[in-house]
């Protein structure tokens, strides 16, 4: 138990136990994950395994029902989005993630609460995402949905996060704006050493962009470990196909 | 020519009283039916002001002010415990819609009464017609609030924030907006505004603890034809105003008064949408 509270203790994010679902439909059963600082951690698995429900409850949207969560050793269960969001986490959803109808530079200025830090700010994700900057004034909902991608995870780098969950951002994306995905989230953790969270389906992308991994299965863990090993994704894919 | 002033001073009137309703409405998701409630607080406010003997120029700005505290205290008390639940919140409106009423009759009394109008002149129209200066005055003051809203909206970051909780309030509590700060702000100023609106109509008609209620049915169906859109509202309060004019005019003025409801039900039918783009 002790080794435990020491990992929440360092952990950019400590999941313990979490229990969560919507009313008396439980979706996840006592999950257990850490990620810790500057590291990328994948969460694998199917529709309907539990992943979009585990992201909304550590964001605080869905009530937890058992266990506990923790950010940066700060027990954070029960708290409101905006709380946390202000204590530099960043979610992007998987679904209506954007501002549709705002422009570009609304969608980004949103995320910031100081607004002097945006020049800086648009400056850092033009590196990444060169078309953003050109392309301010224009509606969101306008963007190809490549590009809509791409703004989201620039809305979350702009606040320079000490956390970033991310949900299926590889889904329906061409496999050139995938690479581009990994590079950009590799390149942002190097230089920032931002931790994230990042779930998916898309096992290549998965496997390229992070350093551990968990399947969760019928909302529980049912396989972990670090990318590194040859047979990792084989072994993945077939626990995705059952 | 009067009867073009009528339509003009009426959709600015109309747009005065609903401006409030629909901004709640797009930030909650809730129909205030306690609006029509505010609006008599107004009255009465500017009846007060009346008694106290004070200028009736101070009605507007005592009654948006005394709307707005009242606005500040339900949302706290009633309508802030029952976010999850809408359709309580709803209903928890009307009943304090009804209580406001009520307060109002133990404090006032039953009786009808009159306010001093802040301006009494008329001005002559070509033609020999002359015509009410201070219906001309609500004009000028309803451009001024959809002007003034509209820069807010538009132009603040507070605006920009109403905006995105009124989009996706979700999304918005994901990016580090406090939404219920917004919706505080948000059920306050609609007060505000209700109570404001309902001092400028009372120099034009009477003051009885019932006041807001024909009024509170108009702005509902207005509302709920103008999406969540100040433009569209502008363009249902004359539309729809217009055809309220017009029926009492070379019809009957009883037929008049349900012109409004009649029509927004049939363009909700013909056009789910109603004035708005999407």
């Amino acid at each position: 138990m002790n080794a435990r509270v020491d990992i929440a203790g360092s952990a950019a994010l400590a999941v313990a136990g979490m229990r969560s679902g919507y009313g008396e439909a439980v979706v996840v059963r006592d999950v257990h994950l850490t990620v810790q600082p500057g590291e990328i951690f994948a969460l694998l698995g199917k529709n309907g395994m539990g992943k979009s429900t585990l992201l909304k409850t550590v964001m605080g949207f869905l009530p937890l029902q058992g266990g506990a969560v923790s950010f940066f050793g700060e027990a954070v269960g029960g708290l409101a989005p905006h709380l946390l969001a202000r204590r530099s986490l960043a979610y992007t959803p998987q679904e209506q993630a954007l501002f549709q109808d705002l422009t570009v530079e609304d969608n980004l200025r949103l995320a910031l609460r100081d607004r002097t830090q945006f020049a800086a700010g648009l400056e850092r994700i033009g590196v990444h995402f060169p078309f953003i900057p050109q392309r301010l004034k224009q509606r969101a909902g306008t963007l190809s949905g490549g590009e809509q991608k791409m703004l989201l995870v620039a809305r979350a780098l702009m606040t320079r996060p000490r956390l970033i969950l991310i949900d299926e951002i590889t889904e329906g994306l061409q496999p050139s704006v995938i690479e581009r995905m990994v590079r950009v989230l590799r390149a942002e953790r190097d230089e920032t050493g931002a931790a994230m969270l990042i779930v998916e389906q898309n096992v290549q992308f998965a496997l390229a962009v992070a350093d551990r991994y968990a399947v969760l299965k019928l909302g529980e863990i049912v396989d972990t470990g670090p990318v590194g090993d040859g047979a990792v994704a084989a072994r993945i894919t077939d626990q995705l196909s059952v | 020519m009067s009867t073009l002033l009528d339509i003009l001073t009426t959709a600015a009137i109309l747009y005065s009283v609903c401006a409030g309703l629909l901004l709640v409405f797009g930030v909650m998701k809730i129909i205030n039916f306690a609006h029509g409630g505010f609006l008599t607080v107004g009255g009465y406010s500017a009846l007060l002001v009346t008694h106290l003997g004070l200028h009736p120029w101070w009605a507007p700005a005592f009654a948006f002010v005394i709307g707005a505290v009242c606005g500040m205290a339900i949302e706290r008390l009633v309508v802030r415990p029952l976010y999850s639940r809408p359709l309580d919140a709803i209903l928890a409106t009307w009943g304090l819609g009804i209580i406001i009423g009520q307060v109002i009759t133990l404090a006032f009394g039953r009786e009808v009464q009159f306010v001093k109008s802040p301006v009494t002149g008329a001005l002559d129209l070509p033609g020999g017609a002359s015509y009410s200066e201070y219906r001309l005055l609500l004009v000028a003051v309803a451009v001024a609030l959809g002007l003034t809203l509209a820069a807010v909206l538009e132009g603040t970051r507070l605006g920009l924030v109403t905006r995105a909780v009124i989009m996706n309030e979700n999304l918005a509590r994901a990016l580090g907006i406090n939404s219920g700060l917004v919706r505080f702000a948000t059920f306050s100023l609609g007060a505000g505004l209700a109570s404001l609106a309902g001092s400028l109509i009372t120099p034009l008609s009477s003051v009885d603890p019932n006041m807001g209620v024909p009024w509170l049915v108009n702005a509902f169906m207005l509302v709920m034809v103008s999406g969540v859109s100040l433009v569209s509202l502008a363009i249902a309060c004359v539309v729809l105003g217009g055809a309220q004019v017009l029926v009492s005019q070379w019809g009957n003025p009883i037929l008049g008064g349900l012109t409004i409801v009649v029509l927004a039900a049939f363009v909700l039918r013909l056009r789910p949408q109603g004035f708005s783009r999407g």
